[in-house]
């Protein structure tokens, strides 16, 4: 079936693939290149453009604190998810306790809920505890929306360890603690790879949230100074944009094709758009 | 209780505190801001009790307190009150002026400063010079405007000194008036539906929701699984990658190189002006094509969910089917409409209930894009919520009414949530653990 002509198929596809494959090969052009007024094709090369790297744009930090902010921000919310859903992920897996029901139906609930929903009472929030404009505040916020889905999907890794190893290793007298830290969390760490390769990328991306809880120029991250440079109608200049995007980009798209095959399984289970 | 469930509520006790205090508690919370008329104003912690022009002018008229009192808290007095002859008592002047000005007009008040003047002239030990009595008269002078106080009761006895005895109907009207935070009310939802924008703004909504979900969340990512599907593998594969980009681009850049596209000096632009096409914003032009432009930026992120899902599904179907199929002179399209398709339904009832919820809710790309414009014509739900509690031009944040607005989306949400456990075999998702220790 697969000997019938594919070229109709494939000139459909990339006719739709246009725009797409445009504005991502201009990305990179553009970082390079200048283009006459109304032109389609650059004239001269230049790194000029990439001058953001040392000079400051108006008065903003510079992009090496926006950059070090966003990193903190990213990392410690992985670190944060990780660590809590590795443990409650194998308490609703394996253990038999009290009310485990009420935990696994809310946190499948929660996993669920649209948590953008929530950005104004968590504004104020923040605002009433003193957390407003603090990295402590938005990590703490982003790491407690992502929780749901990452005990969800560490849950779904334990569950595939079979359970004739802990049955094993509690036969041979250790206790199911031991167990859990020696015989089963070695067996899910490629779930906990691909959590935590999904918490830094969407950490790294993650816009709203820092917009609305950590605006000010000290803590602001990469999402946050690039909508700030873009929206100051000063300096409209689609190359430097450009720049600093594919600068913010450059984590993502190594992470991406280093662990392409770990993030498809979570991408597929969605979490935007 | 057993060891193992110690262990487990331990192990559960980190997630259980965070999800609490900042998952659990917004949704909490939104339903609480949502009765209140918290805004800029109002601030978001306590306020003071205060009287100003403003108070006074929209007490007029009112039926709860009597019009000469509203009069009376608009204007100065002056009041021989404990307060001001202490003062008197310290100031540069004559002791025997002070105590007969104790004696005789104690306790008095007068409607204004110029009264009090004459009464002192009356006096036999009143100061030789008129700036003198002015100087006297000025210390016992009283507003209660502008004056704030911190508590109700503080403010009830400043009111009651100044203007003699309120009835209680009275005060707890005032009170209620000179408040400067925020207090509980139901306003939020009356004005929630009677709104004729927000009427606008719901119509917005259901139109973005159902194109974008029909052509790109689900339609074109149906066209994307199949073809490629039947593409050699190298360009399927390509393929499959280049719609993984919008997902995987962190938003602000994404939406910048579509602002690109669209912008007066963008490649568009450039593309058709040699054709002969007017330059133009194409991202803010008309109402339809800045539809166009917002239903693109999220159905081009939107479809690689769907592709992904629909691909490992179609993927599943055993192969032998396929080949006996093609065996039996089954061409594509029949393939596709009698074998391929029946397999997508609970994939597809699974991508539509989820996206549903997803473009109701995040409004992030719109907001980089034409931030509801142009005017507010691709203003949709939760943007207005944004809009109207988080940012806009007047700076007036209504974090009330917006939290009111949340609500809905919230409810929903909740509301969502439910149907996909019963869709989705709750039972089997939470099936009990075979170790019992």
């Amino acid at each position: 079936m697969r000997s019938e002509r594919t070229w109709p198929i494939t000139v459909l596809l990339a006719a739709a693939s246009l725009p797409l494959l445009v504005m991502y090969a201009y990305l990179i052009l553009d970082t390079f290149t200048d283009s006459a007024p109304g032109a389609v094709f650059p004239n001269r090369f230049t790194l000029e453009h990439w001058r953001f790297l040392t000079e400051r744009q108006g008065s903003r930090a510079s992009i090496w604190q926006a950059t070090l902010n966003t990193f903190i921000f990213a990392t410690s919310t992985t670190a944060l998810v990780l660590f809590i859903s590795s443990t409650a992920g194998y308490a609703l897996s394996r253990l038999a306790m009290p009310f485990r029901r009420l935990f696994l139906g809310g946190v499948l609930i929660l996993h669920a809920f649209p948590t953008i929903t929530l950005i104004i009472a968590i504004f104020l929030i923040l605002q009433m505890l003193g957390l407003y404009n603090t990295l402590t505040g938005v990590i703490l916020v982003k790491a407690s929306l992502e929780l749901p889905f990452g005990i969800w999907i560490m849950k779904g890794f334990y569950d595939t360890v079979p359970w004739e190893i802990e049955m094993s290793g509690i036969q041979d007298g250790a206790g199911r603690f031991q167990v859990w830290r020696e015989l089963v969390l070695p067996m899910v760490y490629p779930g906990i790879l691909a959590l935590g390769i999904f918490s830094f990328l969407s950490g790294w991306s993650e816009f709203i949230l820092p917009q609305v809880l950590a605006p000010d120029a000290s803590v602001q991250t990469l999402s946050v100074y690039m909508a700030s440079l873009i929206f100051d109608d000063q300096n409209f200049n689609f190359n430097l944009f450009k720049s600093v995007g594919l600068f913010y980009m450059i984590p993502v798209i190594i992470l991406y094709l280093v662990f392409q095959k770990y993030l498809m399984n979570i991408y597929g289970g969605g979490t935007k758009g | 209780m057993t060891r193992q469930a110690w262990l487990g509520f331990g192990f559960l006790a980190p997630a259980t505190l965070f999800v609490v205090a900042f998952f659990l508690a917004p949704v909490v919370m939104t339903g609480f801001f949502a009765f209140t008329n918290m805004s800029t104003a109002t601030g978001i912690t306590g306020g003071t009790y205060r009287i100003t022009e403003g108070v006074i002018s929209r007490l007029a008229g009112s039926e709860d307190v009597p019009a000469p009192l509203i009069e009376a808290l608009g204007q100065q007095q002056s009041v021989v009150d404990p307060t001001g002859l202490a003062a008197l008592a310290q100031g540069d002047f004559d002791a025997a002026f002070v105590a007969e000005l104790e004696e005789e007009l104690g306790g008095r008040t007068f409607a204004s400063q110029r009264e009090l003047e004459g009464a002192i002239r009356d006096l036999d030990n009143r100061p030789r010079r008129v700036r003198d009595i002015k100087a006297a008269a000025e210390l016992f002078e009283r507003s209660v405007l502008n004056v704030d106080f911190a508590t109700q009761a503080d403010f009830a006895e400043a009111i009651q000194a100044y203007a003699g005895p309120v009835p209680d109907t009275a005060m707890t009207a005032l009170a209620r008036a000179a408040y400067t935070g925020w207090s509980m009310t139901t306003d939020n939802f009356s004005r929630l539906f009677n709104s004729p924008e927000l009427g606008t703004v719901a119509v917005n909504t259901v139109f973005y929701i159902f194109a974008t979900l029909t052509l790109f969340n689900t339609g074109f990512a149906l066209v994307l699984a199949i073809t490629t599907f039947y593409l050699p593998s190298r360009q399927a594969s390509f393929f499959r990658t280049v719609w993984l980009l919008p997902r995987i681009s962190p938003p602000v850049l994404y939406v910048l190189l579509w602002k690109w596209l669209a912008w007066d000096t963008g490649f568009l632009n450039a593309v058709l002006e040699p054709l002969g096409v007017a330059g133009r914003n194409w991202m803010f032009d008309s109402e339809t094509s800045a539809w166009t432009f917002v239903i693109l930026i999220n159905g081009f992120v939107g479809a690689s969910m769907g592709m992904i899902i629909l691909s490992s599904a179609i993927r599943a179907i055993p192969q032998p089917i396929l080949y006996a199929s093609a065996v039996d002179g089954a061409g594509r399209l029949q393939q596709i409409r009698h074998i391929i398709l029946p397999q997508l339904r609970w994939p597809l009832l699974f991508i539509t209930s989820y996206q549903t919820l997803s473009l109701l809710t995040s409004f992030e790309y719109i907001l980089l894009s034409t931030d509801g414009g142009p005017g507010s014509t691709t203003e949709v739900w939760a943007l207005a919520a944004y809009h109207t509690a988080l940012r806009n031009y007047a700076g007036n944040l209504q974090y009330g009414y917006g939290a009111a607005m949340a609500l809905v989306l919230v409810v929903f949400g909740i509301a969502m949530s439910f149907v996909y456990l019963r869709l989705f075999n709750f039972k089997a998702l939470v099936g009990r653990p075979r170790i019992e220790q």
